[in-house]
Parts: structure tokens; sequence; C-alpha cells
């Protein structure tokens, strides 16, 4: 698969890489809400600038990241254009909060606190929602791979002299969705192989530092901001 | 046969499978395998390698006979057999859970219940034994062909079992990667670990072996010293790695 640094986990050591997945998810509802609200250029302000700290702080690959939303800047001039400044300073908020948080929270750490936040909840099984939550994020770059690799083989045999597109979806749709199948029953085989069960040993976190309340209140601070100058 | 110890840790009773579709996977299969042996399972594709060995840690469930272990079914305690008894798929891509080699490794130890103090010593020390601390962080999709391999080890190795079962384990690997897996084999058997291998390629590991079994539509045809079965594996559409006059230990591929 393409390697593409947009929308995915880069391990640094950072506090930010540190923090704890719990409190990140109170910060990203936080920044989330904060945004939806924010109307006006102080508020559009504040939160770009704690944003953009959070940028500077996690060590991200700025430059790559930039490169990579070139096609999403297209889209932004389109809405800004249509929408104007509004929805556009909005969209760009919410994608600096998407990549901040997914560039700097392990997919491990997204799924252990989903499960820790539905623990308490009766009836509603935590660990199975966590094992199906890793298994989607597994599977999705493998069935990614088996697609890139079966129209690459499929155009090696002239496949784009075909126009009919209802074709060209069976030839593709059809094996790429038993290969998959495939292979989700051989992973099912090799985690049944390390005997998986539901009863199994709970997901802990590292301890809370103060840094990481500070960091939520921050957040909080900016939402208390932007809502008043709204 | 070469007898290890007395008495067998696993046995091969009189096991037949019949897939759904009504193809015989294995038909009447009986072994013995004991303690510190380092067996190769030859045969062509199609012969029933794979069929066999997932019966032996109870993924497949025989359509007659049965697989005991120190005497008794496996299938009377699953979870006890799949710890004692490892198995490595063929394709190491589709058998990972974890997003990082570390979490790859804990997730067996995890499925056991262990305390979270217990399953990361256990893992470091795997990391360690395979060589790939270095790369615990990273993912598993990231890492070399013969590094998986080594990953799919330590993922079985962390679970503390007394057999590991490799099914065909060069699958894919250039000769760096080959040699890789080869001296992880080696180092495991020599550490009292028995090995059961499923391959065609006999020229990469009989070197290492001490039994050759060798399958053809289903059956075992053929079970012995590697010096022994060696001469008859042409007829069962495996080929004979050994040119005239040459020893089976001139195979190695590790200097």
């Amino acid at each position: 698969m393409a390697q593409v640094t947009f929308f995915h986990y880069i391990h640094q050591e950072t506090v930010l890489h540190r923090m704890d997945g719990r409190l990140k998810l109170g910060c990203l509802f936080v920044l989330t809400f904060s945004a939806t609200l924010a109307s006006g250029w102080l508020s559009f302000l504040i939160l770009l600038s704690l944003l953009s700290c959070g940028l500077v702080v996690s060590k991200l690959p700025l430059v790559t990241l930039m490169k990579e939303m070139k096609l999403l800047a297209v889209m932004l001039i389109i809405v800004f254009l249509t929408n104007g400044f509004h929805f556009a300073s909005r969209l760009i908020l919410m994608m600096l909060i998407s990549v901040l948080m997914s560039g700097t929270t392990s997919l491990t750490t997204v799924k252990n606190t989903i499960e820790w936040y539905l623990r308490p909840i009766p009836f509603i099984p935590e660990v199975r929602i966590a094992t199906m939550i890793n298994l989607t994020f597994v599977l999705i770059p493998m069935i990614f791979d088996n697609y890139l690799e079966m129209t690459d083989a499929q155009k090696a045999r002239c496949v784009t002299l075909r126009k009919n597109p209802i074709r060209r979806i069976k030839w593709l749709v059809f094996p790429l969705l038993s290969r998959t199948l495939r292979r989700a029953d051989e992973l099912i085989y090799a985690m049944e192989a390390r005997c998986y069960s539901e009863t199994r040993t709970r997901a802990t976190f590292k301890p809370t530092h103060r840094l990481d309340w500070l960091i939520l209140a921050l957040c909080l601070l900016a939402l208390i901001l932007v809502a008043w100058y709204a | 046969m070469i007898s290890m110890s007395h008495h067998p840790i696993l046995e091969v009773k009189n096991l037949s499978h019949v897939f759904p579709n009504g193809t015989m996977g294995v038909h009447h299969v009986n072994l013995q395998v004991y303690k510190g042996e380092f067996i190769i399972i030859a045969g062509a594709n199609g012969s029933g390698k794979t069929a066999l060995i997932r019966h032996l840690n109870g993924l497949l469930k025989p359509t007659t006979g049965d697989v005991l272990m120190a005497g008794i079914s496996i299938s009377s305690n699953l979870i006890e057999a799949r710890k004692k008894i490892g198995l490595i798929f063929q394709d190491s891509d589709s058998q990972f859970v974890g997003q990082t080699v570390y979490e790859e490794v804990a997730f067996g130890p995890e499925n056991l219940n262990l305390p979270q103090a217990e399953v990361a010593q256990i893992v470091d020390e795997v990391l360690e034994v395979v060589r790939l601390s270095a790369v615990a962080n990273q993912s598993p999709h990231t890492l070399s062909g013969g590094q998986k391999r080594k990953l799919a080890v330590a993922g079985v190795l962390a679970m503390k079992p007394e057999i590991i079962m490799f099914d065909e384990p060069f699958t894919g690997l250039d000769y760096p990667g080959v040699v890789q897996v080869l001296q992880q084999l080696v180092a495991l058997h020599q550490a009292g670990s028995t090995i059961i291998l499923v391959t065609h390629e006999l020229e990469k590991v009989l070197a290492h072996a001490n039994r050759l079994i060798v399958m053809n539509q289903g059956q075992l045809v053929a079970d012995g010293r590697p010096e022994d079965v060696i001469k008859t594996v042409e007829k069962h559409a495996v080929r004979m790695p050994l040119q005239q006059g040459e020893r089976i230990e001139s195979l190695t591929w590790l200097k």
C-alpha cells in the first residue's frame, strides 16, 4: 500500500503521543464542539493557534502533511467560494483536529479507550466491540492491498479495453469479496490457534500526568473563549 | 521411526477428514510424535499436509479417529492443546492481529488472561529471543519477509508451547529470509522444542531434521529417518533434493 502519513499514526516521543487516551478523547470532543461553535476571525484564530501549537509539539512531519493535503486544499477553495469563510474555517479546524488526533494516537489507544468508556455500560460486550474495531483496522489495509493487486493484474490483461462498467465492477467485486472472506477465515483460524477469548487481560493505561489534565484544561479554556466570542 | 523418549507426547489415531464438498483431506493417518523430534512432513500440493497439522491443535475436527496429547483426546481440552501445540501459518500477513509488533506477541498471553505485568515480561523476553525488540513499536506489515516469519514465531513462543508446527515457512522468502527462519528453527530445536514442519522444499531444511514423513492423497505413505525415506520422495511428487553421491548434511543453508 502507498505510504501515506495523512490521518495515520506516526510514532514520536512527545507529550501528545504519551497523553492518556481517555483524556485525549475528551479533548477531541471539546475541540470538535468548539470548531462547530466557531464563527468569526477571533474564535477561528484562538483554535488555530491552539492546534498549531499542538502540531509543533507533536513533531508530526508538517511539510509532508501539507503536501498530502493539496487535494483537500482544492476542496477548501470550493467550500470557501460556495459557502463563505465560516464553513471553510470550520473545515480547516476539523482537518487539523483529525490530523493531530490520528497522528498522535495509535489505534490500540483508541481501541482501549473505547473499551474503557463502554465498560460501565451494562449489556454492551465491550471486549467484542474493541476486537471488532481492531480487526476492521487490520482488514482495511489488506482489502486495499488486494484491490490494488487485482486492478493491476486486470490492467495487465487489458481490462481497460472493456467499456462496460458493470462487467468491470463484477470482475473486481466478486474476486475481491471471495479473497477477503478467505483471508478473514485464515485470520479466525490464527486467532483460534492462539486461544482467542473474550475473558482476556484488560488494557491498562499509563499513569495520567498533570500535563495531560493541563492540555484538557487548555482545550476547555479555548471552548469557553470561542463560546464567549460566538 | 526415531524414538526420542518412550511415550509419545502426541498421537494421531486412525485420523480421517472429509471436507464438506466431499474431498478426502486426510485418510486413515496414524502417527506418534516424541519429545525433541524435528519432523518434516513433505508432499505435493493437496496431499493433506496442512489439513493434518490443523487437526493437531484442534482447528479442524476429525471425521473419524482422534488426536491424543499425553494420552488424552485434545478435543476434551482445546485451550490446553492450543497452548502446548503452536501453529505458525503459511501466510504470516493474514495471521497478524496486533497493530504493532509488541501487541502481536501480546495477543496470545492476553487471551490466557495473564496479569498485564506478566504479559509485558513474556513479550519482552520473546522479542529478545527472536531479535525483534528494536521494532517493537512498528506495524507488523512494515517488516521484511524474514522478520514477519520471526514475528509469527514470537507470537507462538509467547504461549510457551512444547510442540511448534510450521506450515510452509519458506514460501515467498528470499535467501536471507530463509536463513533467518532456518536459524530460528534450529535454535528452537536445540533449546528443546519439538518441531513439526510442513514443506515440499526439502533442500532448505532436511539437513536439520531427524524424521521425514511423506504424504500423498491424504495418506501417510512414508515415515522414517531422512536418509531412508528420501529415496522414495520422487514417487510421491516431491523433488529429490540430493545429487548423486551427495549427503543430506551437505544440504544445509546455514554456514
